[in-house]
């Protein structure tokens, strides 16, 4: 590290490299917190965790006994054990006896993207509820058809507030927060919808995966899906990085301003083609308006062969977009992961070793910093997978029943994950003692714990 | 050295193995030292040794994984490496000790396994208390087992907190008693000093008066003398033996008043000073005070005091003012009354008087003269001094007391052992509410009233407790089922020992119930005979047993100190050499005993023969029959 340091110093290394170098090995040396505990409060199985995306500071977590709950990562509520170990106890805790909670189960608890004051539950009594987290009470609350699953919000978004949720109707609504009420109904999955991904390089496409073994992406401003995954629909590898970022960055701000309004002449060319083609209402995003005219016309929707491609033999539990929002990792109650190519949609073919993931339940996944790692729950413990080449690096095992999510937290290189058997467990890089004082009262802390033999 | 380590990691493999292969509860403790030892060595054989031992843990028997939970755990107490290791597998232990998993349950012997489990609980909780704070992994565990299964932990720790806790604050307060009594003591000392002081003055002014009054009347004996004349010859004697005792002060008319404040006098300085003293004494030997000059001052003191009053105490008591004199003047006033009725009455409240009065230190005395003096002994009195000796003496009494009946109370005890006749119709109070002749004559002759006064005894069973069965069961325990003759489940109930199995009743009463046809006398004498032929013949076989188990026993000694005095030595040399012994030891040893230990472990397993199954067997054979 000291080299590192010194090689910054003297301008070798660019600053970005030198920060990823050190995160990097922090992440490879995650392990469990013995120093930072977080006290659940729940009396169920924890379902969802997120930290606010704005200061990274407040771990919301919703549980199966209808509470949810945030605490501060940061800042510790008391010690123990001569300030080893610090506590976070919760600093919110909302359950069923408050007057506006929810009555069974909450399936997903996620932040308002924008700042700490709003925060957003979905539960199986078929209520979305939108809090005030400064006074615990209910802002707006959206009745669904039927039980959630997931809910979501888009971390880019500018011009709306839209929630997307994913209940046990095969319709994927949206919930406006500013109106109260259902902007859009996507229809096109046939069964319930259990997983649900904001794209993270557009506002407005929508990934979600159904029941139904399909991954369906949508663009909110159109009615109907624009794509289905099909997993027999492959290509080799991803294609290079460099050439990628190219076309991503393109391809993003193209179909920004497309969605605006038409902008370059080409674009315009393409749009006539594409109205000329017929088949598709209009473009959509920028895939579409990437892609070749071939595969526009075999464009999804319409074409039932398409209509009908599943991602996934059995239901896709789980859905995450990298950083880049180029690739959507995917997993299915066959205990796959797929890593799927947004742009062409195909199935990259990573071969990710062999696991046993939980069917019956929707799962968080979450990718380390720069897209590097992804971490999947993996029945009662958690697995680090490498992206590219699918080897699983790390196991995390600590606790005792199914994980059902987890959190990477990019600002502290922590991990977060939770499971049913009640406990947020903390991972993270060991703790560097920083001063003298540190470090003398972890010796004297720790002073029994050293060899003892008797004889 | 690779060589050696390879080598060395195999003994651990070996050792651990040989340790775990064993019937008994516990792990044989030279095995586990040479384990320590070798494994303490380095980090490699450590590791070793984990791995071994969590692979014993996943074996199918309850026993291997018992006693691979012994020696994890006495390796846990001490190696920082082993913990690390074992916490990382913390779940895999605790599942394959505990079994906690539905799908995992614990292996067969069933007792072994709740043993199993419940010291796996234990030892889990001691390692929480004592490493819990360094290991999350370890604090999930203990959390997860109590919180969310709920199990049950013996909660060692905190009981013993808890009694502590009591135990401390128990001795807080009696030390603020203390401190309190101290400092009352500190502000009245003065006045506690000077009361005293006054009565021991009081008395030696009282002492004083007798002591000179004594000197100028030696005539008063002459006076009892005179008024002798016309006592009767019961009280001559004991005025003469109380002359003989007291030749000290003799106590007339002209000092009775001076003896009664003397006497007042002692009995508040011995009640009440005395014993106050001696609490001051105790409680400044207790106190613990931060200036101990005033404190051992002041013990200093009250050790004088205390001392001053046993003197002067001890002269009260040679002046002859001990409490027996405090009764003989009431004595005189009775004796002159000369009424039987009322000396009865007098004397029983007088000898009542007399136990109340009576301190610890001469009651006895007392209660020995009581029935002496009190002349013509009444009866209550003579009944109740038997009582109170007859539980030391009289055996006879005893005796019959172990025989005599026990009788209700009734008015029929009234005439009880009386043979006077009774007279029948005294009033003339006829039947028919008639007043009727009054024939003065008519009397129940004592035979007649006897036998009116027959008591109906009626025959109540003896609670008697009923014995358990005692039969073995297949958890370990003894059938506690009590039932008169047969348990349903095994049958006749007979006399068991400690494990269960039934003890062979000599089968004479059998042989005795088959001959019962024959001559009955020659018999019995026959019998009688061969029994004893036949205990002179066992006591002699038994004596040779005892012979040659002893001689086998010097012997065993012997070779086992030789066997120490080799192992010690080879102890002492060098590791290897240990290791060379105990494998030598262990080679014999499992060669002498591996066929049968073998056996036991898979004995343990294999299920025993239950009467339920014994009884179901025969069911289905019925039907069977009853098909066919």
């Amino acid at each position: 590290m000291w080299k590192e340091i010194s090689e910054r110093e003297c301008g070798k290394i660019r600053n970005s490299l030198f920060t990823h170098r050190i995160k990097t090995t922090r992440i490879s040396s995650l392990n469990i917190s013995n120093h930072k505990d977080i006290i659940s409060p729940h009396r169920g199985s924890i379902n969802s965790l997120q930290v606010d995306l704005t200061e990274g500071r407040y771990l919301l977590s919703g549980a199966s006994d209808a509470s949810v709950a945030v605490y501060d990562v940061q800042r510790a509520t008391d010690h123990e054990g001569g300030g080893v170990i610090e506590k976070h106890r919760s600093i919110l805790v909302i359950d069923k006896q408050h007057e506006h909670g929810h009555k069974y189960a909450i399936s997903s608890a996620i932040w308002y993207p924008v700042d700490t004051g709003l925060f957003i539950t979905g539960s199986y009594d078929h209520y979305i509820n939108v809090w005030d987290a400064n006074t615990s009470q209910v802002v707006v609350n959206f009745k669904m058809p039927g039980k959630v699953y997931r809910t979501a919000m888009s971390s880019l978004a500018t011009s709306h507030m839209l929630i997307a949720a994913g209940t046990e109707d095969v319709q994927v609504r949206l919930c406006d927060i500013s109106s109260g009420a259902f902007a859009h109904t996507l229809s096109g999955h046939r069964d319930g919808v259990m997983s649900l991904e904001w794209s993270s390089s557009n506002e407005w496409v929508l990934f979600t995966g159904g029941c139904d073994g399909a991954i369906r992406f949508w663009d909110i401003r159109r009615a109907g899906c624009f794509k289905v995954l099909n997993q027999s629909h492959t290509q080799f590898g991803r294609r290079p990085q460099l050439v990628h970022s190219n076309t991503e960055k393109a391809s993003t701000s193209k179909s920004s301003t497309a969605g605006q309004s038409s902008s370059g002449k080409g674009r315009i060319a393409q749009r006539k083609n594409v109205n000329g083609n017929s088949i598709k209402p209009s473009t959509t995003g920028k895939t579409s308006s990437q892609t070749k005219g071939s595969k526009q016309r075999l464009h999804p929707g319409m074409l039932s062969v398409q209509d009908r491609a599943t991602a996934h033999y059995g239901i896709v539990t789980g859905l995450k977009a990298t950083e880049d929002g180029m690739y959507l990792l995917s997993a299915g109650s066959d205990s796959r992961l797929r890593l799927w190519d947004v742009e062409s949609g195909c199935n990259t073919l990573v071969n990710f070793e062999a696991t046993r993931l939980q069917t019956t339940k929707p799962l968080q996944l979450a990718v380390s910093q720069d897209s590097d790692l992804v971490f999947v729950p993996c029945m009662s413990s958690l697995k680090a997978f490498d992206l590219w080449s699918g080897k699983s690096l790390f196991d995390f095992r600590a606790h005792y029943e199914n994980v059902n999510c987890c959190w990477y937290n990019a600002q502290d290189q922590e991990l977060y994950t939770g499971a049913n058997d009640r406990q947020i467990l903390v991972w993270s890089p060991p703790k560097y003692t920083s001063n003298e004082v540190d470090e003398m009262r972890k010796e004297q802390a720790s002073g029994c714990d050293q060899d003892n033999w008797s004889d | 050295m690779e060589a050696d380590d390879g080598e060395n990691s195999r003994k651990v493999v070996a050792l651990i193995e040989k340790a775990v292969d064993s019937t008994r509860p516990e792990v044989d403790p030279r095995v586990l030292k040479s384990i320590k030892y070798i494994v303490r060595n380095s980090d490699s054989e450590l590791r070793i040794a984990t791995r071994t031992l969590l692979s014993l843990m996943k074996r199918d028997h309850s026993q291997v994984r018992f006693l691979s939970m012994l020696i994890i755990d006495e390796l846990f107490m001490r190696s920082k490496l082993f913990r690390t290791l074992i916490v990382e597998n913390l779940d895999q232990l605790l599942s394959f000790s505990v079994g906690f998993k539905r799908n995992l349950p614990l292996p067969a012997p069933t007792a072994v396994a709740s043993v199993l489990r419940s010291k796996a609980i234990e030892f889990l909780e001691k390692w929480n208390a004592s490493f819990g704070i360094h290991y999350r992994k370890l604090r999930l565990g203990y959390e997860y087992l109590k919180n969310t299964l709920h199990y049950q932990f013996p909660n060692l720790r905190e009981n013993a907190a808890r009694a502590q806790q009591e135990r401390r604050e128990r001795e807080l307060k009696t030390k603020e008693i203390l401190m309190k009594k101290f400092e009352n003591l500190t502000e009245n000392i003065n006045a506690i000093k000077e009361e005293i002081q006054s009565a021991v003055d009081e008395i030696a002014e009282c002492l004083d008066i007798i002591r000179n009054k004594d000197d100028s009347m030696p005539i008063a004996p002459i006076d009892d003398e005179d008024f002798e004349e016309f006592r009767n010859s019961e009280l001559r004697e004991i005025r003469l033996d109380s002359l003989k005792e007291g030749e000290r002060v003799q106590e007339n008319s002209d000092n009775e008043i001076i003896f009664d404040a003397l006497r007042e006098l002692y009995k508040v300085l011995v009640t009440k000073h005395l014993a106050a003293v001696q609490e001051y004494l105790s409680v400044l030997t207790r106190v613990e005070v931060v200036n101990t000059r005033s404190r051992d001052s002041m013990l200093r003191q009250f050790i004088d005091i205390k001392n001053n009053i046993q003197s002067v105490k001890k002269r009260c008591e040679e002046s002859g003012c001990s409490l027996r004199r405090t009764t003989s003047p009431e004595e005189d006033v009775i004796w002159e009354e000369g009424d039987l009725e009322s000396f009865k009455k007098a004397s029983d409240s007088k000898s009542g008087q007399d136990e109340v009065h009576a301190s610890a230190s001469n009651a006895h005395e007392s209660r020995n003269e009581a029935p002496e003096s009190s002349g013509q002994t009444s009866k209550e009195n003579d009944k109740r001094y038997q009582a109170d000796i007859s539980s030391e003496s009289d055996p006879l009494r005893n005796k019959l007391l172990a025989e005599a009946p026990l009788m209700n109370w009734g008015s029929f005890l009234d005439s009880w052992g009386s043979s006077q006749d009774i007279l029948a119709n005294q009033r003339g109070f006829d039947l028919d509410n008639h007043w009727g002749r009054v024939d003065l004559d008519a009397v129940i002759p004592a035979e007649r009233i006897a036998e009116l006064n027959v008591q109906a005894t009626f025959y109540s069973e003896e609670p008697g407790e009923v014995q358990p069965c005692r039969a073995p069961l297949r958890n370990g325990q003894l059938c506690q089922r009590k039932d008169l003759r047969v348990c349903p489940f095994h049958g006749h109930i007979m006399p068991r020992d400690d494990d269960g199995n039934p003890i062979k009743q000599s089968s004479s009463d059998e042989e005795l119930n088959l001959s019962v046809g024959g001559d009955l006398a020659e018999q019995l004498a026959t019998q009688a005979v061969k029994n004893v032929r036949e205990r002179d013949e066992k006591d002699a076989k038994q004596r040779e047993i005892d012979r040659r188990a002893m001689k086998r026993a010097k012997l065993a000694k012997v070779r086992e100190h030789n066997e120490t005095v080799l192992k010690d030595a080879a102890l002492a040399s060098t590791s290897r050499s240990l290791y060379v012994g105990e494998e030598t030891e262990a080679s014999t040893q499992t060669k002498l005993s591996t066929r049968n230990k073998k056996e036991s472990l898979a004995t343990m397993l294999k299920r025993k023969e239950t009467a339920k199954d014994r009884l179901s067997r025969k069911l289905l054979n019925a039907r069977q029959r009853m098909q066919v």
